[in-house]
């Protein structure tokens, strides 16, 4: 099971993850969007959709120094088990807090706005409970680890596995050895990466962060070929099939 | 420039300039992404330059770029003819967009541009959708047995014989109609049994068993032209559409002599007064509706008439709100306002002049003393009533020189028309004669008139006694039409004897302001108040006082009489035959353009004549078996002052009556196969035992040896055998009686609960069974599956607009333009006029066996714009058969002809030009186009036929040569066609007219060009109107302007209408005749009158509440007739589906709220539909739009368990007698000019909430 969970499972999504993304982009360009809802209500959306960004942005920041990250090199700059936690915990439980809310007032929104709700499909539903569930697994863990004092050091454990993966030598008897709370949080956040491909959560490769560094204006010369398209199919002339009949 | 080269732009960089942009932190990112980039940037740091990287234009590139952009249009009967540009790209047809390029209008108003409603714009979904017809299709089971019949036959046409004579089998295909079933065939077996069982039919029955239905040429001309003439070759019947559609405003035959000439909508801007009298413009006439709200800028006052808050009345200064079919009411008191403000209180000269002139209004009608010492009017007194003999002279009406106090007949009248003597004089030039308007004189005696009303609620006929002055004329007691007007009207002047309001506050006398208040609730100071304003506008302006007119007041049974009392505004105010001004009648895409190459190309009367077609009316109202319920006889509607040439008499008398008489046709013509009886007839006349075929017909009808069909309408014999449909659908339409076409015709299911009624008619013998499934086969060609397509027998697989060629006009603009096929006709389909093209090949291949060459006795009636419209002097409805007269064929009975079919030629004459086109030319209304040259060019353009029956004659075997001919034969697209028939016609008026079309003799509208661009067409004597110098067409300004008569006994515009029928039916003036009763004539529910009054709640079921509301059928926003209504864009733009618009009290009594299912039932059949509730409403009425099919979301009904009907399963076929009167004048048969209108608004129904579960 262990072996299941944490030698096959991450690399499954690592797989669907990168092989859907650029399935994704291959075929459906036209379909990597937001499908943007601010059109139908804007006034929830302008409070909602900062806090649940900035919100997550941090939460990513979070992830990446406390996976990426080994202990060792912290305690090497001295900064202590102890120091280490106070600062993730309090500015964790900001983000996770934020984004928590933020995600909630986005569903709200969702639900509660006529046009919004319309909009809404079968995928989007399930990439919410997918989202949501993450999230909560994630503060779940924080709070776990602050009232239960067995529970592990995910710096001992989830860390150093997560590290093994991207090496193709997965520690699983590292991760087995986290507390029931991280596998849930793990095995969520993974099912989160899974589907991300195929939902509206593609966006999040494409955000056009180079608007920032970018003169407003830009001026494209044609390209050396001149932008003739491919004889397409069409319709093929009436059928010879039929009329033979 | 030089900041902007690149150069430059480095310079700067380097000089480190900048601008500066949103601040210093957008600076320092600007700052940061230049860094860590090699982009080439503008100095300000605003713009960068770089190359390539433009793939993601390609798609938004590639939307707008196209295999190729078609004119084309929509054959729809919208009236719109707009045309449009269809989009291909890789070979698909994509989207359609409005074209711009319509001929200007000139400097000086608006433009016809832009032309386009959301309909049009949503049509190229057809083309692949799920709804479309992609190959032939057969009945299942009647393809199984024809095969097995063909197999053991061996012959197509024994194979189909074999099946439709055997009662079993007939049942079983006839009774599967509509219920599924349709099989895929090969278009040779789809033809082959189309054509079989016209062979047989003609074989067995004879062709005038044969009927063909397709309506409104003008929005198809080819595919029109084709289907008619392959019918026609063969012998076969062609049904009519205006008057079944009941878009023919009768009064037009009856007041002007013309089926409609109406203005372009360019015209409404030129009025400076608009009354839209039941015509919902902006709905209706979307593409045109732009021209009446830019009139409303120019300052002209806009005034709506209609019960419900329509979408045109938004746009109104004012609205009249009319009860339902009350129009009649408000039109005659505001004539009376006219009449006594402007011709009693106070004279204008601009109206009196063009009354003595343009109208009947001087004109005498002789007086009958009743009884009681009052008279009665009669006929126009006419100059053999003077002792006159000249030619015709029982034609020519007389009127009183006001110099001389002496009768003179004036030139113009029907008199004058025809014959030798008359040529020159069929003018309205009165030389120095000063008509006398009234017979008020030294000579005059004041008497009482005795003048039949009509305004009890129950519609039954009053008298009221008024006072006229009358004179001694040639030993007759005569007066004047105009003193018979203004008794009429209740405008009394001192002097004058009888009953007369006491002002315009008499509620209590017809046809006051008050009165009126009472029947349309329209407040009496408003409709005084409008009157004035509109007679005064006339007064002021030279006549643009203007009403458009429409179905909402044409549609009911009693339209024409409404009509007349609308038009009698306009008439006595000068305004007919203006520019800005008249009547404006939009209801049906009627104006073939180019009239006279379609119709006598349509006729094939290049190679036969006379054709045999039928007013549709008369025709479906017989054979579908709606007479048998109808318990009406003509006395409930007669005037009370009849001289009983209507009495007693059934509907299905009066038809067998006016078919006999000559008046109307009717078809199958005799119980006997008409090729039988042409041999007979050759063989009598060449062994002289009688002089000619008529005769001989006469003799046999007199002596009993052969009957009328009609007469025995239900026998086996006299059934209509074949039907074949295109461009049309009857059974999801225009069919009202819906639901007795499906079982009676059809033999099939149906929701039909209607009983013989307990009498039927005198002379035609009905039958203990109602004779069930009367069509052998039933063919239908369309591009979708409509309710028709789904009840055929055989369906062939239609090209769409898009995919032919073809020719539209319309009345709307003055321009032809062309439908161009932007793909080939997709899967298996294919343009109406190869599929008459292959069914006219087997036919003839199938007849050198079964019929080879045949005489054809043909029977047609006295015709309009013909000498046989002088027929029948004095209008007496002499009836043969009664021995008022003797049959004479021709004269007192209809035309007798014996013309030769070889059958097996029909597929070669069907596509060339036949001899008689430059032998004999063409003639429309009774003006003869010499096309010598014509068929010259035609032939020189096409090439001729190198063998076969056609051999030598010009070529017409595709579509585009077929648009080619039909521009080559008319004068509105041939200048010297048109030139020429105005020099015929300064023969006969000796006015001068050539000028109209002269300098267009060099001009010739060709297919390319209308493919090109939309081309204005050529002032023709065809029409009535001028567009000569870039004028905006409006009618009857040729007469107005030229001196040319109107097409009418008198010669001039009818207010009197003298006709033995008419006069029984107290019809002889405009008057107010309330809706049909249709309680107290036809057993229905009664509709409670008052319309705070309770209704009938709780009547019928327990517990089942249910109204009883009058049911109209007004035309769809969302659909043009039942096209669209299916169409997903439509569709979801709408609330689709079949729908029911009710008040909100209505709704109330009921419990019904909006979107509950309600159905609306009656004898003739169910509808089943989700309520509409609405303010928009009033109280008593329901809509259910026209055309809602049963092929969308329409469930099971309640009440009979089978499924709801379509919009027209509720109504059911009313006749007027007096639409079939003929051999009069302008009261003559012409096919679409008169006939008995299919009206359908008189209905009522009952109304209830449906309460089981909704299941299809």
């Amino acid at each position: 099971m262990n072996v299941v969970l944490w030698g096959v499972y991450p690399y499954l999504v690592l797989v669907v993850f990168f092989g859907g993304l650029i399935w994704r982009y291959r075929y459906d360009q036209f379909g990597w969007t937001t499908r943007s809802s601010q059109l139908y209500e804007s006034k929830l959306l302008r409070i909602a959709s900062p806090l649940f960004h900035f919100g997550i942005l941090v939460v990513v920041v979070g992830h990446f120094i406390g996976l990426v990250i080994p202990e060792s090199w912290t305690d090497a700059i001295g900064v202590s088990e102890h120091m280490y936690h106070v600062m993730a915990l309090s500015l964790g439980a900001v983000a996770g807090i934020a984004t928590l809310a933020g995600v909630a007032l986005l569903i709200y929104r969702r639900r509660k706005t006529g046009p919004v709700f319309m909009a809404t499909t079968k995928n989007d539903k399930l990439m919410y409970v997918v989202l949501v569930a993450a999230i909560v697994a994630g503060l779940a863990t924080t709070v776990v680890s602050v009232f239960d004092p067995n529970v592990t050091n995910y710096r001992e454990t989830v860390s150093p596995w997560f590290r093994s993966l991207w090496v193709l030598q997965p520690d699983v008897d590292a991760m087995a050895a986290a507390s029931t709370s991280f596998h849930v949080h793990v095995v969520v956040g993974l099912a989160l990466f899974a589907i991300w491909p195929f939902t509206r959560l593609v966006h999040a490769f494409t955000a056009p962060l180079h608007y920032l560094f970018r003169p407003y204006i830009v001026y494209r010369s044609r390209d050396d070929v001149p932008g003739t398209r491919a004889a397409r199919p069409g319709w093929d002339p009436v059928g010879t099939r039929d009329r033979d009949r | 420039m030089t900041e902007t080269t690149r150069e430059g732009r480095a310079r700067s960089r380097r000089r480190g300039a900048s601008s500066g942009t949103d601040g210093p932190a957008s600076e320092a990112l600007l700052a940061l992404g230049d860094f860590f980039t090699r982009w080439d940037e503008s100095a300000d740091r605003r713009a960068v330059y770089r190359e390539g990287g433009r793939r993601g234009d390609v798609f938004y590139r590639d939307r707008w770029s196209h295999d190729k952009v078609v004119r084309s249009t929509h054959g729809v009967n919208c009236t719109g003819s707009c045309s449009w540009k269809v989009y291909v790209k890789d070979g698909i047809i994509t989207w359609e967009a409005q074209q711009t390029d319509y001929p200007s209008t000139g400097p000086d108003r608006p433009e016809y541009e832009p032309r386009g409603c959301p309909r049009g714009a949503a049509f190229s979904w057809y083309t692949y959708s799920p709804t479309r017809v992609r190959y032939p299709y057969g009945r299942g089971v009647l393809i199984e047995m024809y095969r097995e019949a063909k197999q053991r036959l061996g012959d197509p046409v024994l194979a189909f014989a074999e099946i439709a004579a055997d009662p079993e089998k007939r049942r079983r295909y006839q009774s599967a109609r509509g219920k599924g079933g349709l099989v895929r065939i090969s278009w040779d077996e789809a033809i082959e049994i189309a054509a079989a069982a016209h062979v047989n039919t003609i074989k067995t029955y004879g062709p005038d068993r044969c009927a063909g239905f397709s309506p409104i040429p003008a929005m198809s001309m080819v595919s029109h032209c084709i289907g008619t003439r392959f019918i026609q070759l063969i012998g076969g019947v062609m049904t009519s559409f205006y008057d079944w559609y009941a878009d023919l405003p009768v009064a037009s035959p009856q007041v002007f002599g013309d089926q409609t000439d109406v203005p372009e909508s360019g015209d409404w801007w030129d009025a400076s007064y608009l009354m839209m009298w039941g015509s919902n413009v902006p709905v209706t006439r979307t593409p045109d509706a732009h021209w009446m709200a830019e009139a409303r800028y120019r300052g002209t006052k806009v005034v709506t008439v209609s019960p419900d808050y329509a979408d045109n009345t938004k746009f109104a200064d004012e609205w009249m709100p009319a009860q339902a079919g009350t129009d009649a009411a408000l039109a005659m008191a505001m004539g009376h306002v006219m009449l006594k403000e402007f011709y009693i209180d106070r004279q204008v000269p601009f109206f009196t002049d063009y009354v003595s002139k343009y109208t009947d209004l001087p004109m005498l009608v002789t007086l009958k003393q009743s009884d009681d010492g009052a008279y009665v009017p009669e006929t126009f007194l006419t100059e053999s009533d003077l002792g006159g003999s000249s030619e015709n002279a029982e034609w020519k009406t007389v009127l009183i020189d006001s110099r001389t106090g002496e009768p003179v007949v004036p030139n113009g009248s029907m008199g004058f028309r025809y014959g030798d003597a008359g040529e020159g004089r069929w003018n309205l030039d009165l030389g120095d004669v000063e008509p006398a308007l009234s017979a008020i004189g030294p000579d005059a005696q004041p008497a009482e008139v005795l003048m039949p009303a009509f305004d009890a609620p129950d519609g039954s006929g009053s008298v009221i006694r008024r006072g006229i002055p009358v004179r001694q004329v040639g030993g007759r007691t005569v007066t004047t039409v105009l003193d018979l007007l203004l008794a009429q009207y209740g405008v009394g002047r001192d002097g004058l004897p009888g009953e007369w309001p006491t002002g315009y506050d008499d509620a209590s006398s017809p046809y006051t302001p008050a009165w009126q208040e009472e029947i349309t609730s329209v407040p009496a100071a408003q409709c005084i108040r409008i009157a004035r304003e509109m007679a005064r506008n006339s007064e002021e302006s030279g006549g643009r006082s203007m009403i458009i007119l429409g179905a909402g007041v044409c549609q009911w049974f009693h339209g024409d009489v409404t009509y007349r009392a609308i038009l009698t505004l306009l008439m006595i105010t000068g305004a007919m035959g203006r520019n800005g001004g008249g009547w404006a009648h939009y209801v049906g895409q009627e104006k073939c353009r180019p009239i006279t190459g379609w119709i006598s190309l349509a006729n094939a009367l290049d190679w036969t004549r006379p054709p045999r077609t039928m007013t549709g009316t008369s025709y479906w109202y017989m054979h579908t078996g709606q007479w048998r319920s109808d318990g009406s006889r003509q006395d409930a509607l007669t005037s009370p002052l009849a001289e009983g040439h209507l009495e007693g008499l059934h509907t299905a008398d009066v038809i067998a009556k006016s078919a006999r008489m000559g008046w109307m046709p009717f078809y199958p013509q005799f119980d006997r196969n008409p090729l039988d009886l042409a041999d007979e007839a050759t063989a009598a006349t060449a062994d002289g035992s009688a002089p000619d075929a008529g005769a001989w017909i006469a003799d046999r009808l007199q002596d009993g040896s052969l009957n009328a069909a009609i007469d025995d309408v239900d026998a086996p014999e006299n059934w209509p055998r074949t039907l074949v449909l295109w461009r049309s659908n009857l059974f999801g339409s225009s069919a009202k009686g819906n639901e007795y076409f499906l079982q009676n015709l059809l033999g099939t299911q149906s929701n039909l609960d209607a009983a013989d009624s307990a009498e039927g008619p005198r002379t035609v013998r009905r039958r203990d069974e109602t004779p069930q499934g009367k069509l052998d086969l039933l063919v239908s060609a369309d591009f979708r599956m409509t309710s028709t397509t789904l009840l055929s027998d055989i369906v062939f697989p239609a090209a769409t607009w898009y995919e032919k060629y073809d020719l539209s006009s319309t009345d709307m603009h003055p321009y032809v333009h062309a439908f161009t096929p932007a793909i080939d006709p997709p899967w298996e389909a294919r343009s109406d006029f190869d599929t008459f093209t292959a069914l006219a090949r087997k036919l003839s291949e199938l007849a050198a066996t079964h019929l080879g060459t045949r005489k054809d006795l043909v029977t047609v009636p006295l015709q309009h714009d013909t000498p046989g419209e002088i027929a029948q002097p004095g209008g007496r409805a002499l009836d043969w058969r009664e021995g008022q007269t003797d049959p004479v064929a021709g004269k007192t009975m209809p035309v007798v002809a014996v013309v030769e079919r070889d059958y097996t030629t029909i597929a070669d004459k069907l596509v060339t030009v036949g001899p008689k086109a430059e032998q004999l030319g063409f003639t429309v209304k009774n003006i003869t186009y010499d096309l010598e040259e014509a068929v010259a060019s035609i032939a020189a353009k096409h090439g001729v036929m190198s063998s076969g029956a056609g051999e030598g004659r010009p070529a017409i075997d595709t579509d585009a040569r077929m648009a080619e001919a039909i521009l080559t034969f008319s004068g509105t697209t041939n200048g010297r066609l048109a030139v020429q028939g105005f020099r015929d016609l300064e023969r006969r008026t000796g006015r001068h007219l050539v000028d109209l079309a002269e300098g267009a003799e060099e001009k010739q509208i060709t297919f390319s060009m209308t493919q090109d661009s939309p081309q204005p067409v050529i002032t023709s004597p065809e029409w009535s109107g001028s567009e000569t110098g870039g004028r905006r067409y409006a009618p009857f300004t040729v007469n107005i302007e030229r001196l040319k008569p109107f097409h009418t006994l008198t010669g001039r515009m009818h207010f009197y209408l003298d006709h033995a029928w008419m006069r029984d039916y107290g019809e002889q003036l405009p008057t107010y005749r309330p809706p049909l009763d249709m309680h107290r004539l036809f057993g229905d529910v009664e509709v409670p009158r008052d319309s705070r009054g309770e209704n009938g709640r709780g009547e019928g079921e327990p517990g089942a509440l249910q109204i009883a509301v009058r049911y109209l059928t007004p035309h769809n926003k969302w659909s043009i007739h039942s096209e669209y209504q299916d169409n997903l864009l439509m569709l979801s733009l709408s609330r689709g589906g079949p729908t029911v618009w009710m008040s909100v009290q209505d709704a109330e009594k009921i419990d019904v709220v909006d979107n509950d299912w309600v159905e609306c039932d009656n004898a003739n059949g169910v509808y089943v539909g989700r309520a509409i509730v609405s303010h928009r409403m009033p109280e008593g009425v329901v809509f259910v739009h026209h055309a809602q099919e049963r092929t969308i979301d329409v469930p099971k009904s309640q009440k009979t368990g089978r499924r709801g009907g379509i919009h027209n399963s509720v109504t059911r076929l009313l006749v007027k007698p007096t639409h079939m009167i003929g051999g009069y004048a302008q009261l003559s048969y012409t096919f679409n000019y008169l006939g008995p209108t299919g009206n359908q608004r008189d209905i009522v129904c009952t109304v209830r909430k449906r309460t089981a579960p909704v299941t299809y």
